[in-house]
């Protein structure tokens, strides 16, 4: 774990260098210990697959004391209650108008649109983070069959509820909004509603399958 | 109440920001130019939290269908209340059946129209902020229109402020950011990041047309990557002012809308500059000069201390 500076009012706290499960571990119980602290001089934190990013108020405290004052908690870490994950089940209507990528990523994979599915289904996903846009899960790890390239050029407009590989991922656009990743399926149930805590219906760390229907 | 006639380009409801939620992904959404912002709520003796609209282009009009104190910060206009012409950056009373007409918008891009009185407004994810893109926030989500009515409470008549000329910042380009490091400024060539950094006028970057509330995009000679780097990283947290380099090389300015990104973030606009990218329009030049972080501190310092002035000096 390093700290880093970035720019004037921001710290990156860094735990590893590529995606996996204990990287992502680590990423969440920080996350958790930064928030039990509930230091006022931290106006924002953003975890992500290797770092939690914090935005502090630097009229109210300056990077190095911020600093010295989490290393100085860093105890407090071993005690911090970490949340247990919710299992979410997402049910998704694969191919067709629902997932217009459905044919490349089977041509792609050598694989059937059945098999495509199963596969994409027989998998307990994990919620590496929420981010690009409110409620958007980065969902891993995609078994290696369904290895996808993003898009060269993103399409202008998917549906809210899209359902998208990239890479070893797969996520769910929460909002309607242009998109990168491979569509294969859509779902209809609401990932984000700013109505209703807590907002986001996904948190770092929670557990998703997909249910085909 | 008052009576949207025109809405301009673009106009929105926003205050000081969504802060808080970065873990579920809400980008904060505030004001761009918090100075001008800060100072409307100065003007009008709000609280500093207060929602304004934040504008774009010439052609906004609204009626008023009450006797109140407005103003005008940000971009310098030339607004008229019926033929009356209004001094930018200090506040004035319309009455009840006058019109605010924003004839010409004469430097910088987005200006703040603000009222003494609370527009009655709901709160999403305790903010104001309109977030265009999930629709949510400010007024119904959206962008203001033609026939939209705003209503208030706690409706004041204050008396007239101004803030002096000296304090009012030039929005002129070429526009001279300065910037901090960023965590992926290793990922360049040295010649390309010189050229990046070279204040020549034939080194500049231009503001392109891709220009929104999510960033600036910048179009100039290409940030080249050094080889064996990936063109992108693992997506991670941003802060606003975040400079990104994609594939082909030509730099993202990210503002307020987005809580991470998975571009090489090769600098980051320092706060004493952070409030100018709300002024950056296409065709612009723009020039970057790099900071160590301890001079970045420093300005900001003395350039708080000048804001301060402002109010009360």
């Amino acid at each position: 774990m390093i700290f880093l500076r970035y720019g004037e009012h921001g710290i990156r706290i860094v735990f590893g260098k590529s995606i996996d499960l204990e990287t992502h571990e680590k990423v969440r119980r920080y996350y958790f210990f930064l928030k039990s602290l509930r230091i006022k001089e931290i106006i924002d934190i953003t975890p992500s697959f290797t770092s939690c990013l914090i935005y502090f108020d630097g009229e109210l405290i300056s990077f190095q004391r911020l600093t010295s004052l989490l290393m100085g908690r860093e105890e407090a870490m071993k005690t911090v209650e970490i949340p247990k994950p919710t299992l979410h089940e997402i049910p998704v209507m694969y191919g067709g108008e629902c997932g217009p990528d459905m044919e490349f990523v089977c041509e792609y994979s050598g694989l059937s649109d059945n098999e495509v599915v199963e596969i994409h289904t027989s998998v307990i996903y994990t919620v590496f983070t929420v981010g690009f846009m409110p409620g958007f899960p980065y969902l891993g790890t995609l078994d290696k069959r369904l290895y996808t390239p993003r898009l060269e050029t993103p399409r202008l407009k998917v549906p809210e509820g899209s359902v998208g590989l990239a890479q070893l991922q797969t996520g769910i656009y929460s909002f309607e909004s242009p998109a990168g990743w491979r569509i294969i399926g859509k779902t209809d149930k609401k990932l984000f509603d700013y109505k209703k805590e807590p907002y986001s219906l996904l948190q770092i760390g929670d557990k998703v399958r997909f249910i085909k229907i | 109440m008052i009576e949207i006639f025109n809405p301009g380009w673009l106009a929105i409801i926003v205050d000081n920001g969504r802060y808080g939620y970065g873990d579920i992904g809400v980008p904060p959404s505030s004001a761009l130019d918090n100075f001008a912002y800060s100072t409307l709520n100065y003007l009008t003796g709000n609280h500093t939290d207060s929602p304004v609209m934040e504008v774009m282009g010439r052609g906004f009009a609204i009626m008023f269908d009450v006797d109140i104190t407005c103003a005008i910060t940000g971009a310098k206009v030339s607004a008229y209340i019926n033929d009356v012409p209004l001094k930018s950056w200090t506040s004035f009373k319309a009455t009840k059946g006058s019109i605010l007409r924003v004839k010409e918008v004469t430097e910088g891009l987005r200006y703040y129209v603000g009222f003494s009185g609370d527009m009655v407004l709901e709160k999403a994810i305790e903010s104001f902020s309109t977030n265009l893109e999930c629709r949510f926030g400010g007024y119904k989500g959206r962008p203001l229109m033609k026939g939209d009515i705003i209503e208030f409470n706690n409706v004041r008549i204050e008396e007239e402020n101004a803030v002096a000329e000296r304090y009012i910042p030039s929005m002129n380009p070429p526009h001279l950011l300065r910037i901090t490091e960023g965590p992926e400024i290793g990922h360049f060539t040295p010649n390309s990041l010189k050229n990046f950094l070279k204040n020549h006028s034939e080194n500049t970057y231009s503001v392109s047309t891709k220009l929104n509330r999510t960033g600036i995009r910048l179009e100039g000679k290409p940030l080249l990557f050094r080889e064996k780097v990936d063109k992108s990283i693992i997506s991670e947290g941003i802060l606003p002012g975040t400079i990104q380099i994609p594939g082909d090389g030509q730099p993202i300015i990210m503002l307020y809308e987005r809580s991470m990104g998975g571009y090489a973030r090769i600098a980051t606009v320092a706060r004493i500059d952070i409030d100018m990218l709300a002024h950056l329009k296409p065709k612009d030049k723009v020039l970057f000069q790099m900071l160590g972080i301890e001079q970045a501190e420093t300005l900001w310092v003395k350039k708080k201390r000048k804001y301060l002035m402002t109010y009360f000096g």
